[in-house]
């Protein structure tokens, strides 16, 4: 009797804990369906997004993303102006153009590094050899700074597409693989801007008005030059000079001419940067030559040539332009070269 | 924040010491080899605090002060060139705490050696707290931990809504500020205001956001920390924002610094009580940093507290008055400006800095700076998702929320939504918590 009771209240327990037991199993595996619904949900947003995102960003005919787009995939100039948004604003591509006598596409984009004009000057390298390449170089241009390695986020929608630029964006962090599953990722913060650039709003915009990669800046800087007289130290940052190294033993290796130039700036340099003693060294190892516009006084005794403090408006680039065709034309690296097709 | 492989050693001294001392003022039935104890821990505790967060600044003083009274030789400050250990000012204040409770009697020494460390270094909150308790947290230790799905989504939800507030709230304005402060003596009064206005959300933000991460972080291995925010953005006073602010260190020092002053100097009558904001606030103001804009900004709102207490009944016969729907929102509005203009000061590297932004915002005019459009947009909606969020936990404004419904697709379709818009408008390249510094 005893034994029985005995069983029968073990056989009850292990009923009980069985049951406990499968309930806690079926919440988990409850649990776990639905988590995996969500992700399935994320990721399919993602995608979705991701895709109407890149329609989008691909389908613009004007502005700053397209100027890269059209660097990147479609210009078959013979002469590039790459560099900053001093290399935007500073290069009259119709002026050099009619001067020279070759198609010229300025695919500057401004508050970018030299990071960026590596890449680009991948990417076309893949498709085609140009015959010059300009590059405007800035004052303290190799200067640690790390908002200049989160800048590399403007190549982010061409990871996909050019495999010749993945080492560059990996600079920027080495999980940028990762975040690159993510569609979205690549067009981050950079939906109002699609939005803009695929519609018609605001055409008066900065960025927009171009012609041949060139914007021209209309406004004019009204306040007095500045003078810097301190003494430029500041950390070198390694992956910039060795981008630059890059930049030139390309330009070696396809037979590039190549002209760095560093533009006018309204503000008086009294001793010499760094950066810029760099760059001359390593150019010149490569029989090129580094032209130094940041202390013409021409440009210094005239503020109506700049639209501010850093950038010529119009009437500056044109005679900056023009300064820079004269520079060519008398350096002994230059060779006359005739375009086989007129620049479209 | 720094990482130094080395700085494990002061954590190690923090935890050992205080552990031993614990036990033995729980073990002697001495009052005054209690004190004693307690006073030793003390002083180990503050010594640490101070020399590794203090001493530049009290040397960089001194010497100042010296050379005041002409009493400068040629002897340099013994300036300190190191960096400050991650969570320090967290760990310390939370084990004062517990010492102090030990002392009072509130609680018991913990005896488990691994379960006092984890206390004291669990690393969802080490960096920048909350600055738990001990009753709070080590019950929690001794209970058994087994999985729970409602911890794990509750866990997530709050890391993604942290990471919404730091990626897409806080990081964005940094951006705008920096550009904007690092110019300061230029910008135009109307870009400053904003910037300013803007850093409120950014530092609530950032800061809520990482007790939102390490909240939600705890909550899926079982663990519930202290809540450190309360919508204080909808403070309706000064006071009011204090109780839900930071609040993990203002009930800190309420409960270890405010009372017991106020108690011991309960005869001074109000006097009493303002001495005891004064020193609270002050202390809030320097646990901030070694910095005279920190103490200066704890002044600020001793101030602010002891107007409020001395006009408290002056303002609530003009509360009845005014209608409440008038009276409420111009109160929050008037805090929330209050809290921008201490937060001018907090940010500033100097009180002149501080002064020099004061005075543009109210003296320049010009044109507002905005590198495009789209900056001011993404800030603008961020602000606004968190302050909506903000006011449906405070006023209940909508009847449903998508966030917070028992609708499970709704809520997955949410958060799924959330997590899009974290990537699509988060700033990823931003810079570490603000909190971090501190």
């Amino acid at each position: 009797m005893v034994d029985s009771l005995f069983i029968l209240r073990s056989d009850i327990n292990n009923f009980r804990m069985n049951f406990i037991y499968k309930i806690r199993e079926k919440e988990i595996t409850v649990f776990l369906i639905k988590m995996l619904i969500f992700l399935a949900l994320v990721i399919m947003l993602d995608f979705s997004i991701g895709s109407i995102l890149k329609y989008f960003y691909f389908k613009q005919k004007s502005g700053l993303l397209y100027r890269t787009t059209y660097s990147m995939d479609s210009t078959r100039a013979d002469f590039l102006v790459l560099g900053s948004s001093t290399a935007t604003h500073h290069y009259n591509s119709d002026l050099l153009e009619k001067r020279l006598g070759i198609s010229v596409y300025n695919a500057g984009r401004n508050a970018n590094p030299i990071f960026y004009d590596f890449a680009v000057f991948q990417s076309i390298l893949k498709r085609y050899t140009p015959k010059i390449v300009l590059l405007d170089f800035n004052v303290e241009e190799f200067k640690v700074n790390p908002d200049d390695y989160d800048k590399i986020s403007s190549l982010l929608p061409y990871y996909k597409d050019h495999p010749e630029i993945r080492s560059i964006i990996r600079l920027k962090s080495p999980y940028e693989n990762y975040k690159l599953l993510s569609k979205i990722y690549p067009f981050n913060s950079l939906l109002f801007t699609i939005g803009i650039g695929s519609t018609n709003f605001n055409t008066n915009r900065d960025d927009i008005n171009d012609v041949k990669g060139y914007v021209p800046l209309y406004r004019v800087w009204t306040k007095r030059i500045t003078t810097d007289t301190s003494i430029k130290e500041y950390e070198l940052d390694s992956n910039k000079i060795n981008t630059l190294k890059s930049f030139v033993y390309e330009c070696t290796t396809f037979n590039i001419q190549l002209y760095i130039i560093v533009s006018p700036r309204f503000v008086k340099y009294s001793g010499s940067d760094i950066s810029i003693e760099i760059a001359r060294k390593i150019a010149k190892q490569s029989n090129f030559s580094l032209y130094d516009y940041s202390k013409d006084t021409i440009f210094w005794e005239h503020k109506e040539y700049f639209a501010d403090g850093i950038h010529l408006n119009n009437d500056g680039a044109t005679i900056f332009s023009n300064k820079v065709v004269d520079t060519i034309l008398k350096s002994k690296q230059y060779l006359h070269i005739k375009s086989k097709k007129p620049f479209q | 924040m720094y990482v130094k492989a080395s700085y494990i050693f002061i954590i190690l001294f923090v935890i050992l010491t205080n552990y031993w001392i614990g036990i033995l003022i729980q073990r002697t039935d001495n009052k005054q080899r209690k004190k004693a104890f307690f006073y030793l821990s003390l002083f180990l505790n503050l010594s640490v605090l101070i020399f590794f967060k203090y001493w530049n600044f009290l040397i960089q003083n001194l010497f100042e002060f010296f050379g005041w009274l002409h009493l400068t030789n040629s002897v340099s400050p013994p300036f300190l060139d190191m960096a400050l250990p991650i969570g320090l000012s967290y760990y310390i204040f939370q084990t004062i705490g517990y010492i102090t409770d030990i002392k009072r009697g509130t609680i018991a020494a913990e005896t488990n050696f691994y379960q006092f460390t984890l206390f004291t270094i669990y690393f969802p909150k080490l960096l920048v707290g909350p600055i738990e308790r001990a009753n709070h947290f080590l019950p929690q230790l001794k209970r058994k931990i087994s999985f729970e799905k409602d911890h794990i989504t509750e866990g997530a939800k709050l890391i993604v809504w942290g990471l919404f507030k730091k990626l897409v709230v806080a990081n964005r304005i940094s951006i705008y500020h920096t550009v904007v402060m690092v110019h300061s003596d230029r910008e135009s009064g109307v870009t400053l205001l904003v910037a300013s206005l803007l850093y409120t959300f950014q530092v609530y933000a950032d800061f809520s956001g990482y007790t939102d991460i390490a909240l939600g972080t705890a909550r899926i291995f079982g663990f519930r920390l202290m809540e450190n925010f309360k919508q204080p953005l909808l403070a309706k006073n000064v006071g009011d924002f204090w109780r839900r602010w930071h609040i993990s260190l203002s009930s800190w020092v309420n409960d270890y610094i405010f009372n017991p002053i106020a108690l011991k100097h309960r005869y001074w009558g109000e006097g009493g009580v303002f001495y005891a904001l004064f020193i609270s606030f002050v202390v809030i103001g320097i646990w901030h940093g070694a910095a005279w804009t920190y103490v200066f900004f704890g002044i600020l709102q001793a101030i602010a507290l002891i107007y409020e207490t001395t006009t408290r009944r002056a303002r609530k016969k003009i509360s009845k008055k005014i209608n409440s729907d008038v009276y409420n929102p111009l109160s929050i509005l008037f805090t929330f400006l209050f809290v921008t203009f201490s937060l001018i000061i907090f940010q500033s590297p100097t009180l002149s800095d501080a002064t020099i932004i004061i005075k543009r915002i109210f003296s320049n005019s010009g044109e507002l700076f905005y590198e495009n459009p789209s900056t001011l947009l993404f800030m603008l909606i961020g602000c606004g998702i968190m302050l909506i969020s903000d006011m449906q936990k405070e006023f209940k404004v909508f009847k449903i929320s998508r966030l917070q419904n028992r609708n499970w697709l709704g809520q997955q379709i949410s958060y799924a939504f959330l997590i899009i818009y974290i990537l699509l408008a988060g700033v990823f390249d931003g810079g570490q918590f603000i909190y971090f510094a501190f």
